[in-house]
């Protein structure tokens, strides 16, 4: 088999910037192999996917050096209409790429583009629907499927093109576990049929699966091989602020033999080496029962005037002084419909919330916000100054207080989320995760009681997400009542104090955080699993929730 | 929330030619300019709701029945002052209301609602595409007509990020419903900045998609929606036309008016 890819001593930097994107990439992918890429913020994934169909350097301008060959042709010679038959892409954001108003017409868009004859496009619309699973959606509208569904309308409607290499930059990080599964095994069957592939992605466990792991840091490519080769070097993934696997990571620490990636590989190798004996798992974790309730929901049902959907249906629900709650379940199961009545942004149809025994109905708006602070998913849905100090004192401004106040809880917040010094910086040039800490800040300052984060961790990598809970973590310490609404098994595990599981606008479970996660089969049931290390945990029978305390559990034993 | 009125039925009115429905809708317009006298309008306006019915449009016509009701009701209420008829009813000062400028004032109010009702029938049974295809086949130029339709096809989207803005800025404390005017638009940059920020930041990813799917407008392409025209859309046209000359003739001979204008 021939190259699919070959990348010679590539370098690229975007126009306008001095810092290099890409440097001296070198890289030879045969065809039929599965790569996936992965590194820090940053580190050049996304320009190197874009090298790959010649967005880089024809949409994007810049300094290119090098030579990318996919199949034998030259990209930087082609234009991207020429590369769209060779390298199919599949952006992160599922919502940009979709824009017609019915799936088959999305479907037809890329062969109509090659002027193909109408049967052919038939044809082609008909065996890559049903290749994703989408085939009884053909009328439907792209705006009502479920987050799964428009990733995988995403890319089947690029594979209609029929590309010999897909790319797939970070798929699956606005997914929830189902539509992650759902959009993973789509990836499976393209490799079963043997079609070049190469992904961007976090998640090690997925990285298991490939040919190839390549790991970039800083624009330039520190690791190529076997993932058994590259994702057993823990130090370097440290460094490329990469997940390591963590039940290597466990097993490095307690000293035991074997290398396993996955937690099927984990209980084999115990049960091979007779490493611990699983034995039954104590549950019954603390509550807040006695600390005083902040947060009171009592029966509240929710429908969407728009479109007469039952969004919530008889949720009742306590948040107590000091708590750490996650909110988890599939896209669509109500978490943030739920959150957004917690601080009175949506009005219940039925039942009331009150807060500290008060309808919140009944607060005035620029009061709330000093009560229970909103930090929404994306942080630049709220960006608006030309300063980091201008957007964190927004809300001490509109609630009147004087410029020495407002001075002090500025600096306070930014302090607390770790941007001190960064008071004049323009917020629209900060990466996103400081950009996300400027939200979190801006809603801080404020200081309300209570603080609700909408997905704080989606779209940073390992080591910004590590930041943003530690953070949330010293928030807790010092008082606040922290509820997230996540995606995130692990951050959930590592952080939370109680878990409420969602589904179908109903409350399927909520309990202590280890509790939760001992219910894999309830957990399933909302489409969820735990993550990697509480499913070895589970296995063993271990109460630890971090792989820390695991360590020390398993060493006691 | 669903900005689009296409409703996905299969009648024979779906059926047809985009190029026909373009063309059936700008007749029907001018249909409703001929007469002036209440009932013919009426009349008229009656047809259409026949029309919705047979295309499965009337849950259309119910989305914006306040809407219809409000156009009829004010322009009763209003035309009266503004044309002037023989036979006064009442008057006071320099204002008179006349039985003609009256009869005029409830046609204009059905014919404001037969434009409106048009209008909603041509959108039930006309997709965003179909539309643009009609009017490519029209001779509009592909990227004109690409642009018109992706930007209708945005509006939702944009809406959508808009309603999400205002809920983030007003959990932060924006007050947007107190203050004078000046003060109100001052509150508007805190929801502004986003959203253009938004647009440009979502046109630039469409941007992307799109070139990676291999769009060029400049190109030859095909289309997997290939309309026909087909016997019943000349019939219908036909049909209309010939409807729309009847009705002219009438008016030319006096039929049909309250007053000699519009």
């Amino acid at each position: 088999m021939g190259a699919a890819i070959s990348l010679q001593d590539l370098s690229f930097t975007y126009a306008e910037t001095t810092r290099p994107a890409l440097r001296n990439i070198n890289g030879h992918i045969e065809e039929g192999t599965f790569v996936v890429v992965m590194g820090h913020e940053g580190a050049g994934k996304s320009t190197l996917c874009y090298s790959l169909n010649a967005l880089v350097p024809r949409f994007f301008r810049g300094e290119y050096c090098g030579k990318v060959l996919v199949h034998g042709v030259e990209v930087a010679k082609a234009r991207i209409a020429e590369m769209a038959p060779r390298v199919g892409l599949v952006l992160q954001d599922f919502e940009a790429q979709l824009f017609s108003t019915s799936v088959e017409l999305e479907m037809a868009f890329g062969p109509e583009n090659l002027g193909l004859p109408r049967d052919e496009i038939e044809q082609r619309i008909d065996r890559y629907l049903r290749f994703v699973g989408l085939a009884d959606m053909r009328r439907r509208e792209p705006a009502s499927l479920s987050g799964g569904q428009k990733q995988r309308l995403a890319i089947a409607s690029v594979l209609a093109l029929e590309p010999a290499v897909l790319v797939m930059d970070e798929p699956t990080t606005d997914l929830d576990p189902i539509g992650r599964e759902e959009v993973l095994s789509v990836a499976d069957t393209l490799r079963q049929e043997r079609r070049t592939l190469l992904v961007v992605e976090q998640d090690p466990e997925v990285a298991t699966d490939a040919d190839q792991v390549w790991l970039m840091r800083e624009g330039e490519i520190v690791a190529q091989g076997p993932p058994r080769q590259v994702l057993t070097d823990l130090d370097l993934l440290e460094r490329c602020g990469v997940q390591p696997p963590p039940t290597l990571a466990l097993f490095r620490a307690l000293n035991w033999p074997g290398q396993p990636l996955t937690p099927e590989e984990a209980i084999a190798l115990i049960q091979q080496h007779g490493l611990a004996r699983p034995r039954p798992l104590k549950v019954g974790g603390q509550t807040a029962d006695g600390r005083p309730v902040i947060l009171d929901v009592q029966d509240v049902d929710y429908i969407y005037p728009a479109r007469e959907v039952e969004a919530l249906k008889g949720v009742s629900l306590q948040i107590r002084e000091g708590e750490f709650v996650a909110l988890i379940g599939q896209n669509g199961s109500g978490k943030t419909t739920l959150a957004k009545h917690l601080n009175g942004l949506l009005k219940p149809t039925r039942g009331e919330v009150l807060y500290r025994g008060r309808p919140l109905q009944e607060i005035r708006r620029t009061e709330i916000a000093h009560q229970v602070g909103y930090v929404f998913q994306n942080p630049d849905h709220q960006i608006f100054s030309n300063t980091v100090r201008e957007e964190v004192s927004f809300s001490l401004k509109m609630a009147g207080l004087d410029e020495k106040t407002i001075r002090e809880r500025v600096a306070e917040a930014l302090e607390v989320v770790g941007l001190s010094g960064y008071e004049e910086e323009v917020p629209f040039t900060l990466t996103k995760g400081e950009r996300q800490r400027v939200a979190v800040a801006s809603v801080l300052a404020a200081q309300p009681e209570v603080i609700i984060l909408d997905e704080p961790t989606t779209g940073l990598d390992y080591r910004h997400q590590r930041n943003m809970m530690e953070m949330l973590r010293a928030l807790h310490r010092r008082g606040h009542t922290v509820i997230i609404i996540t995606h995130s098994m692990w951050v959930t595990a590592e952080y939370a104090e109680r878990v409420i599981v969602m589904k179908d606008g109903q409350i399927l479970l909520d309990a202590p955080t280890r509790d939760a996660f001992a219910e894999e089969r309830i957990l399933a049931e909302a489409s969820l699993r735990p993550p990697t290390l509480l499913r070895l945990g589970n296995y063993l029978g271990t109460s630890a929730l971090t792989q820390e305390a695991m360590v020390e559990e398993l060493r006691s034993l | 929330m669903n900005i689009f009125l296409y409703l996905d039925e299969n009648t024979w009115f779906h059926r047809l030619d985009s190029r026909t429905k373009i063309l059936g809708v700008l007749l029907l317009f001018c249909m409703a300019m001929v007469f002036n006298h209440p009932l013919y309008v009426a009349g008229f306006a009656l047809g259409l709701v026949w029309l919705a019915a047979a295309a499965k449009a009337l849950p259309n016509f119910w989305r914006v029945r306040y809407l219809l009701f409000l156009l009829v009701a004010f322009s009763t209420l209003l035309w009266p002052f503004f044309a002037k008829g023989p036979t006064p009813l009442w008057s006071w000062g320099r204002l008179q209301v006349s039985r003609e400028s009256l009869l005029y004032a409830i046609a204009m109010g059905l014919r404001l609602a037969s434009f409106v009702g048009a209008g909603l029938i041509f959108l039930s049974i006309t997709t965003n595409e179909e539309f643009t295809q009609g009017l490519i086949r029209l001779r509009l130029p592909y990227p004109i007509a690409f642009a018109f339709s992706t930007a209708l096809r945005l509006v939702p989207t944009f809406a959508g990020a808009g309603a999400t803005i205002v809920q983030a800025q007003i959990s932060r404390g924006l007050d947007v419903e107190s203050g004078n005017i000046f003060q109100r638009a001052g509150k508007f940059i805190p929801l502004a900045v986003p959203l253009f920020i938004y647009a440009i930041r979502h046109t630039n990813m469409l941007a992307m998609a799109l070139e990676s799917k291999g769009f060029n407008p400049g190109a030859p392409r095909t289309w997997y929606y290939d309309p026909q025209m087909r016997r019943a859309d000349y019939l219908v046209l036909a049909l209309l036309t010939a409807l729309f000359l009847g009705m002219l003739s009438l008016r030319l001979q006096g039929y049909g008016q309250v007053l000699p204008r519009l």
